[in-house]
């Protein structure tokens, strides 16, 4: 699973929610992919679940990209324990994804075996995205 | 290539909250510059733009830009688009002469079927999507087909194996590949590739977390030291 080697700081501050994707919003390597219309914490968990969706449904050819990384640790709180005594343990990888990012993207298949790849991996993410191809033209 | 004429209104209130107002009201806010002219801002009708840039000349068509006073011959170089709805929130104009040399980026569009590939499992693995060209701005081409019919495992077709229309040149290296043509991996090689790209990543990441365990109680810093500690051992 996707996951940093090693971080400066092991516990950090909530990654920011508000506002749109700044870069990372068209396609860059392939010919299909999906963008988030939300915004999210993506963990690497989803992440891997959705890329295994993926390669599973296009069984052979095509090529898969991954373009978000789970670079930052959420804690928790063990359960039953009183308030105080310092911040959790790190539980989680995410990548924050704001909207308009594409995170995955798809090319050597057919638009029809993309589309249904994508949508299984859809399931798998935790907000509301969308398929994108590079035919459907700029307008 | 063909000519559009564009009306635009000088005069616009800069800053994003007149901005918004703007594209509310159906405009899109806009600049134009060159030769050694100040920059104008300008205003331009969202539906009008749209057509103009949806002619068979595409995105580099040549648009005359009509203005209160005088007129420009202008390309339309820099679109800013809206993340998620994808519309054009601010263009870019630039004044250019029809006998001076410019650079446009142009889309490659593939044609044809590459059956022998096809018959192969082999997959068409596009590495580049646009050429950037220069030529005078009647002469940039509005995509540049590729023909992927013949090719098989093994092939690619490079910049130096394009035939580019007259009057048409490209500085990017000639040896620059744009459609490689790959032999298909199953979905256990593909794993088995994809495991051993992460392996080292999940292995160091392990030590990482046993250190996150044993230093647990320690604070912010000392923790940050142990899981580096951890991971260079």
């Amino acid at each position: 699973m996707l996951m940093p080697r090693r971080v400066k700081h092991r516990k950090q501050h909530h990654p920011n929610r508000r506002g749109v994707a700044k870069g990372g919003t068209t396609l860059a390597f392939g010919d299909f992919g999906i963008q988030a219309i939300e915004g999210h914490y993506v963990t690497n968990r989803q992440i891997e679940s959705a890329r295994i969706a993926m390669t599973r449904h296009i069984k052979r050819g095509g090529k898969v990209w991954i373009n978000i990384y789970p670079d930052r640790p959420l804690t928790k709180k063990p359960a039953e324990t009183r308030m105080g005594s310092g911040k959790g343990s790190p539980e989680w990888w995410v990548a924050n994804v704001k909207p308009g990012r594409v995170m995955f993207e798809l090319s050597g298949v057919t638009e029809e075996v993309a589309r249904e790849a994508m949508r299984r991996a859809m399931h798998k993410l935790p907000m509301k995205c969308r398929f994108i191809s590079r035919e459907a033209g700029e307008f | 290539m063909a000519e559009i004429t564009l009306v635009a209104e000088t005069g616009r209130v800069s800053g994003s909250s007149a901005s918004r107002r703007l594209r509310a009201s159906g405009k899109i806010p806009g600049v134009v510059y060159g030769h050694g002219t100040d920059p104008i801002s300008v205003s331009v009708d969202a539906r009008e733009l749209r057509n103009a840039l949806n002619t068979e000349a595409g995105v580099n068509a040549l648009l005359t830009l009509k203005l209160a006073d005088t007129d420009h011959l202008t390309m339309a170089r820099v679109l800013q688009r809206h993340p998620v709805r994808h519309t054009v929130t601010h263009v870019d104009f630039q004044i250019v002469r029809r006998d001076e040399i410019i650079s446009a980026d142009v889309a490659f569009h593939l044609v044809g079927e590459a059956r022998e590939l096809a018959n192969q499992d082999g997959v068409v693995d596009q590495q580049m999507f646009s050429l950037t060209v220069n030529a005078t701005p009647g002469k940039v081409p509005q995509n540049i087909e590729i023909d992927i019919s013949e090719l098989a495992i093994g092939d690619a077709i490079r910049v130096g194996d394009l035939e580019l229309p007259a009057g048409v040149t490209t500085d990017v290296d000639p040896d620059d590949p744009i459609v490689v043509a790959q032999g298909a991996m199953s979905v256990e090689d593909l794993e088995a590739a994809e495991a051993d790209a992460v392996e080292t990543g999940e292995g160091a990441s392990d030590t990482a977390a046993d250190a996150e365990g044993s230093a647990g109680e320690a604070g912010d810093d000392d923790g940050a030291s142990g899981s580096a500690d951890a991971s260079g051992e």
